[in-house]
């Protein structure tokens, strides 16, 4: 089992090189340089140029690239072209554990809302238990954060006046560099964005749980576990249950890696200071180091997710083994 | 088996964690290292200077402090006066650094550091005396102290000038100092090419010297009136130079900064919050009234809104699509202001490319737009029809002067006008027109003035106008003059925002055919009057010459058509009194709070 794990982080190195690589290629072939203009205004030759020998874009390409995973190895991840006083360690460190937070809270929601409701949903089938269940994943899938989160605000921050409008409630020093102090503070202001990322992602949890469940509990070894006389809390909770996790947890890695790594709508709704927004504005400001260090960051989550999903197969399904 | 299979999986998760947070090195450790350290260097400053240092302890706790609650709207990129290319950082700056001059809230320069200035007879050399009263303080956010570092001096503004020109700082805005002697050949030498010896050569000959700790003598390429509006500008201000040396580019955190304005940096929780604090040790602190800022980064305009009603902020820029409700809303149409914002909206026209290639085209196209009722339906902000390029408001503005293109004021005559040219260009309602390309850059707001202009366009000339969008850089490269003339729109949107007021950041600038250029024209007519304005001392010729100039941009020729005046629309607090002027940053240091009035609104 250690054995796999290491191999498998081995082989990440290779994948994360094929990131940096095709990312650095497509930033750069992107119209426009990172110093062109200023607002509307255009910057005299002159400038950019003292601009791009500031920041080394006028070495070669490949001296750039070499000199940027010679950065990546020692662990830096080079100056922010937009924020002139920060580098892109500072960004992530002090967006990543903010936009952490936010999204473990949030799957904590998506999974404890979206598997029950999933499970009830599949256990009564065609039921109005189930079409219930069903509509409430369908509207959560369809109205999009963009919408949800300022109807929250509207109706717990500025009618019921129950939670803040807007911002984050914890500040660093954080325990194990990501946990926050649990304090009454950090729960007002987490409970109405976590909820609007959490329920939209409980609405595809919930209808892939059913799918998947309701496909398990036709199989021949379900029939077999109940015609043992198997009490059907046991049929449910111990045969079908854990089989019908595999295609869940195979779409929870990627949503895992995506909502730890920042969500842009959510934070820019509620003005949280989290990663999401720099994965979309830095590509608008073309600043190069930012975009290959969230590029990367995001890379690096998906490998340990999918890993970690993985290792989970393992336990649901003894048939899949890793050596 | 079962538990074996569990302690695998909690290894994993120990192992996923240590590395996730092996990644991201925990932002806490940052913030206390930059207070730490902050503490050393002052102990060794104590000792090693051996002066006198005023300590000053912040009298109240900070709940307590007459507080404006703001929003920046985003984190500022800088607050280094060399660097800032924006309006956030100049805001924060602005009230932080003082300048020889600064706008007073009508736009007119006054003096800020400086209390008189001269020119001698040619206009090309400026001296500026300097007031002797304000000093350079540094806020311990540790200890909540404010120590003062030393008096503000001519060095210092000349340390500040050559800093922004020095290519080695690689200031985007550097060009504005070009028009001192010696500027442009500092900021565009190869510093690879040069010795050290040779670039302190160019750098020495920069026309800014002190003449005595408190005089200024600052000499230009070339006579310019308009020379004291660019000296009050941030990338002029005097500026630090022991804590810039110390710190390098952090020089700007909080705890290394070292500042002279109204107010000094007490906290920059980065993409959350900014917390400002009333200078003590400030030349004029008797007049400052509110004594901290506190600055969210509210990006959405919808969220700042909601907490604008929440009370949570004192003033903001409502969303538009909130305006009709606004205006209807009993409390909030009474807190609802529209004042003018020096910046116009224009669409240039691509002059040597067919069919507008044609002035009489262009004229049509210009007096074809019905200004008025696009401003009243689809913007709502207040903001006036434009005539002219160079806003209201600037020094040798035409703007609203029915001498240029009056068309553009008056649609009724615009029509008729338009008409009568595009039939005189050989396209009698529209026949034989072919499609021509309206190019904006993504953006709703810039989607709805680009369809209701065509609509208009379609109805008045019969033509038909095929609209396209781009990203934003992508659409500054497509409208740039080096991009082929068939890869070019025929038509496409900007804006432009004062430096400073004066027509010649406007006309020269932007259209001056050796320039920036992008409408590809070479009017040397136009040239000729611009250049001749920039030079001349008498302020009724600049004037009149700034007219003829326009006159020919938006009216003879048509290269441009300016379609509205921006305007600053804001909604603010019945017990906030402040100003709207938007040029030079927000002068927080110049507005009131009435306190019991908040503290009673807000509860307390």
């Amino acid at each position: 089992m250690t054995k796999y794990i290491i191999r498998r982080l081995l082989w990440g190195i290779p994948v994360l090189f094929f990131v940096i690589l095709v990312v650095f290629i497509l930033v750069r072939f992107l119209p426009g340089g990172p110093f062109d203009f200023a607002g509307e205004k255009q910057l005299p030759p002159a400038v950019v140029k003292n601009l791009e020998a500031k920041y080394h874009l006028n070495d070669p390409l490949w001296k750039q690239f070499v000199d940027y995973l010679w950065g990546v190895v020692r662990g830096d991840l080079g100056p922010s072209f937009r924020y002139r006083n920060r580098t892109v360690n500072d960004v992530i460190a002090e967006g990543l554990p903010v936009s952490a937070q936010l999204g473990m809270l949030a799957m904590l929601i998506a999974i404890g809302i979206g598997i029950p409701l999933g499970i009830i949903a599949a256990l009564r089938h065609n039921t109005i238990v189930d079409y219930l269940a069903t509509f409430f994943a369908i509207v959560g899938v369809s109205i999009p954060a963009i919408v949800m989160g300022p109807l929250l605000i509207w109706i717990f921050a500025l009618k019921l006046q129950w939670f803040p409008v807007s911002r984050w409630g914890a500040q660093p020093p954080y325990f194990l560099g990501f946990l926050p102090k649990p304090d009454l503070t950090f729960w007002r202001h987490a409970i109405l964005p976590a909820f609007t990322l959490g329920t939209g992602l409980s609405a595809s949890i919930a209808r892939l749980t059913r799918a998947s469940l309701l496909q398990v509990i036709r199989e021949d070894y379900i029939r077999t576990a109940r015609a043992k006389g198997l009490a059907e809390r046991m049929v449910i909770f111990r045969h079908a249950l854990k089989n019908s996790m595999i295609p869940v947890v195979t779409i929870l890695g990627p949503m895992f890696a995506a909502v730890l790594t920042g969500t842009f709508v959510v934070e820019q709704i509620f003005a949280i200071p989290g990663l999401g927004k720099h994965f979309v504005t830095s590509i608008g400001n073309r600043d190069y180091p930012i975009i290959m260090g969230t590029t990367l960051l995001y890379g690096v989550a998906i490998v340990i997710a999918n890993l970690l999903v993985d290792i989970v197969y393992a336990w649901l399904d003894p048939r899949i083994r890793f050596d | 088996m079962l538990s074996k299979k569990w302690a695998l999986l909690l290894a994993a998760v120990i192992v996923t964690s240590l590395i996730l947070a092996a990644c991201a090195p925990a932002t806490p450790q940052v913030v206390e290292k930059v207070v730490k350290e902050t503490v050393v260097v002052e102990k060794e400053k104590t000792v090693v200077v051996e002066k006198e240092v005023v300590v000053t302890p912040t009298p109240k706790p900070e709940e307590e402090l007459i507080t404006l609650n703001w929003n920046f709207g985003t984190e500022p990129p800088t607050l280094d006066p060399a660097l800032a290319e924006d309006t956030t950082s100049v805001d924060v700056i602005e009230n932080l650094f003082l300048g020889l001059t600064a706008f007073d809230p009508e736009g007119n320069v006054t003096g800020e550091l400086a209390t008189e200035w001269t020119t001698n007879e040619a206009g090309d050399v400026y001296t500026f005396k300097m007031r002797q009263d304000a000093k350079w303080v540094k806020y311990n956010p540790g200890t909540k102290q404010v120590e003062e570092v030393g008096p503000v001096t001519a060095h210092d503004v000349v340390y500040g000038i050559k800093r922004t020109l020095d290519p080695r700082t690689a200031s985007g805005y550097a060009y504005v100092l070009y028009i001192i002697k010696g500027g442009e050949a500092l900021n565009t030498a190869d510093t690879e090419a040069l010795s050290e010896e040779e670039l302190q050569a160019l750098v020495d000959a920069v026309g800014v010297r002190a003449v005595d700790d408190y005089t200024v003598e600052i000499t230009l390429e070339h006579p310019a009136g308009y020379f004291p509006g660019i000296a009050g500008m941030w990338v002029a201000r005097p500026m630090p130079k022991d804590a810039i040396e110390a710190h390098g580019e952090r020089w700007i955190e909080p705890g290394f900064i070292v500042t002279n304005g109204p107010y000094m940096l007490a906290e920059w929780a980065h993409e959350d919050h900014l917390t400002l604090l009333k200078n003590p040790l400030y030349y004029d602190a008797d007049n400052v009234q509110i004594e901290r800022i506190y600055g969210v980064m509210v990006v959405e305009a919808s969220t700042a809104m909601a907490m604008y009603e929440n009370n949570e902020l004192d003033t903001t820029a409502p969303p538009l699509e909130d305006m009709d409700r606004i205006k209807a809303d009993p409390v909030l149409s009474k807190e609802l202001h529209i004042g003018p914002y020096p910046c116009t909206y224009y669409y240039g026209f691509t002059t040597d490319k067919p069919p507008v290639d044609n002035k009489l085209v262009r004229r049509a196209l210009s007096a074809a737009i019905d200004r008025k009722s696009l401003v009243e339906n689809v913007l709502k902000g207040g903001q006036l029809p434009a005539n002219t390029f160079t806003t209201i408001g600037m020094f040798g503005s035409a703007a609203q002067d029915p001498d240029i293109a009056p068309w553009a004021l008056d649609y009724t005559l615009g029509l008729q006008k338009a008409k009568e040219w595009m039939a005189e260009a050989g396209y009698p309602d529209g026949k034989g027109f072919p499609e021509i390309i309206l190019m904006h850059n993504t953006s709703e707001g810039h989607k709805k003035i680009a369809e209701a202009i065509a609509a208009m366009w379609k109805e008045a000339l019969g033509i038909s106008v095929k609209i396209e969008n781009q990203e934003w850089k992508v659409y500054l490269n497509t409208i740039s003059k080096t991009t082929p003339v068939e890869q070019m729109p025929h038509v496409w949107r900007l804006g432009w925002c004062a430096d400073y007021p004066d027509a010649n950041n406007w006309l020269n600038e932007v259209f001056h055919p050796d320039k920036r250029n992008d409408i590809r024209w070479n009017n040397r007519e136009f040239a000729e009057l611009v250049d001749k304005a920039e030079v001349s001392q008498d302020p009724e010729e600049r004037k009149a010459l700034y007219k003829q100039a326009e006159k020919i941009l938006v009216e003879e020729e048509a290269a441009i058509a300016p379609i509205y005046y921006y305007t600053t629309v804001n909604l603010t607090k019945p017990w906030l009194q402040r100003n709207y002027f938007g040029l030079g940053g927000q002068d927080f240091f110049n507005w009131k709070i009435d306190w019991e009035a908040k503290k009673a609104a807000l509860g307390k």
